[in-house]
């Protein structure tokens, strides 16, 4: 019978990764469409193409690690490389929207009455919802990393209630920005303050959200008796996520609702 | 459309117009002969006492639209200032010629509108 002389994983045949190119195809010119004809049906088809890929391709991932055993410890290595270079990519992501609020906010110009935050902008008040978000935040953090020792010591209760806990402060966290962006004095449309303002704490939301998904799923898989105490890199892969979120939000909040204010 | 407004050497003489001294006649710095290019006697005056706004320390670089925004600031406030005590707001004159000097006269216009309507951004 024949089999590997070697540790690494030699992936089976996928159709996931053309499905996957073919929703982002659909996706981006569906939103052509979008903006010419009026018409959201690629768009959405994409949309669905597109979950439908994550999904399936997870699962597969999730049945050749737990139930194959496949993620061997170079394989492992691997995964945490992808993950690690994943997350750096993200940073300059929003590094660019930092750089566009600094840009505008550190030499404002006379059309903005040389001053920030411009004049006729009423800022929110950072000592109040912006600041009970980050409290948020930052004890979801705590939550976190109880989970991962209560998983690593083999707490399966206190895994499952810590977990939970975090993604409960997660969706809080959404739900009081939700809030705040409906009663918001100002919007995206109120010249370069609301652009940097809703796009950087925007894409942080939707990021918030990734994270919060993420975690759900964690959740649903230490349930489900997936994570043992020495391996449970999918956990670990959230919980950096996780962090990473935090940070931005600690810089967004220091940038743009303390300073730009 | 201008954008900024910077201070740029103005190039005093075109290349064809070096010539060598070699004729008695009277050549400018350009070589070419004065007597060709007298001017008229009153442009010949105003070019004699032509002033224009002095270096500022707090706008070293080419780019001098802040120069500009905070001349047109500081002019009114003080008139603001001055005529709030009843004092005289001649003194406030300097940072008029100042921005006149330095300013795009479509964006001294278009301030002027803003303030003229109440809608001027910057903080008088």
């Amino acid at each position: 019978m024949a089999h590997q002389a070697h540790a690494y994983h030699m992936v089976d045949p996928s159709p996931w990764p053309l499905t996957g190119a073919i929703a982002a195809l659909l996706m981006t010119s569906g939103l052509a469409v979008w903006f010419h004809f009026h018409s959201t049906t690629l768009m959405i088809l994409g949309t669905i193409l597109l979950l439908l890929t994550m999904f399936q391709w997870w699962r597969d991932v999730v049945r050749e690690g737990t139930f194959q055993g496949h993620h061997t410890p170079p394989v492992q290595k691997g995964l945490r490389y992808g993950m690690i270079l994943f997350i750096t990519s993200e940073v300059f992501f929003f590094l660019g929207f930092f750089w566009a609020f600094y840009h505008s906010s550190l030499a404002p110009t006379p059309e903005l009455g040389g001053c920030w935050p411009p004049t006729g902008i009423t800022t929110l008040d950072p000592f109040e919802v912006p600041l009970l978000n980050t409290a948020v935040l930052l004890a979801s953090g705590v939550t976190v990393t109880w989970a991962h020792h209560s998983i690593m010591e083999g707490e399966r209760k206190q895994a499952i209630q810590s977990l939970a806990l975090t993604i409960a402060l997660g969706f809080y966290f959404t739900f009081l920005q939700a809030m705040e962006y409906y009663e918001a004095p100002f919007t995206i449309a109120d010249g370069v303050y609301g652009s940097t303002f809703f796009v950087a704490t925007g894409f942080h939301g939707l990021h918030v959200i990734i994270g919060s998904m993420f975690l759900a799923v964690c959740l649903l898989r230490q349930i489900h008796f997936h994570f043992t105490s020495e391996h449970h890199f999918g956990f670990e892969a959230a919980a950096w996520y996780w962090h990473f979120v935090d940070v931005v939000w600690l810089f967004l909040y220091i940038s743009i609702y303390w300073w730009g204010s | 459309m201008v954008t900024s407004v910077s201070r740029h050497p103005l190039r005093l003489c075109s290349p064809s117009d070096v010539r060598t001294q070699r004729e008695g006649l009277q050549r400018n710095i350009c070589g070419k002969d004065i007597q060709q290019l007298k001017m008229p006697d009153h442009i010949d005056e105003k070019l004699k006492n032509y002033r224009t706004a002095p270096f500022d320390a707090r706008f070293p670089n080419t780019n001098q639209t802040r120069n500009c925004f905070q001349n047109y600031l500081d002019f009114h406030r003080c008139n603001k200032a001055l005529s709030a005590k009843d004092q005289d707001t001649a003194p406030c004159m300097w940072y008029q010629r100042v921005y006149k000097s330095l300013c795009p006269m479509s964006w001294v216009q278009k301030w002027d509108e803003q303030v003229e309507a109440g809608s001027f951004p910057g903080k008088i």
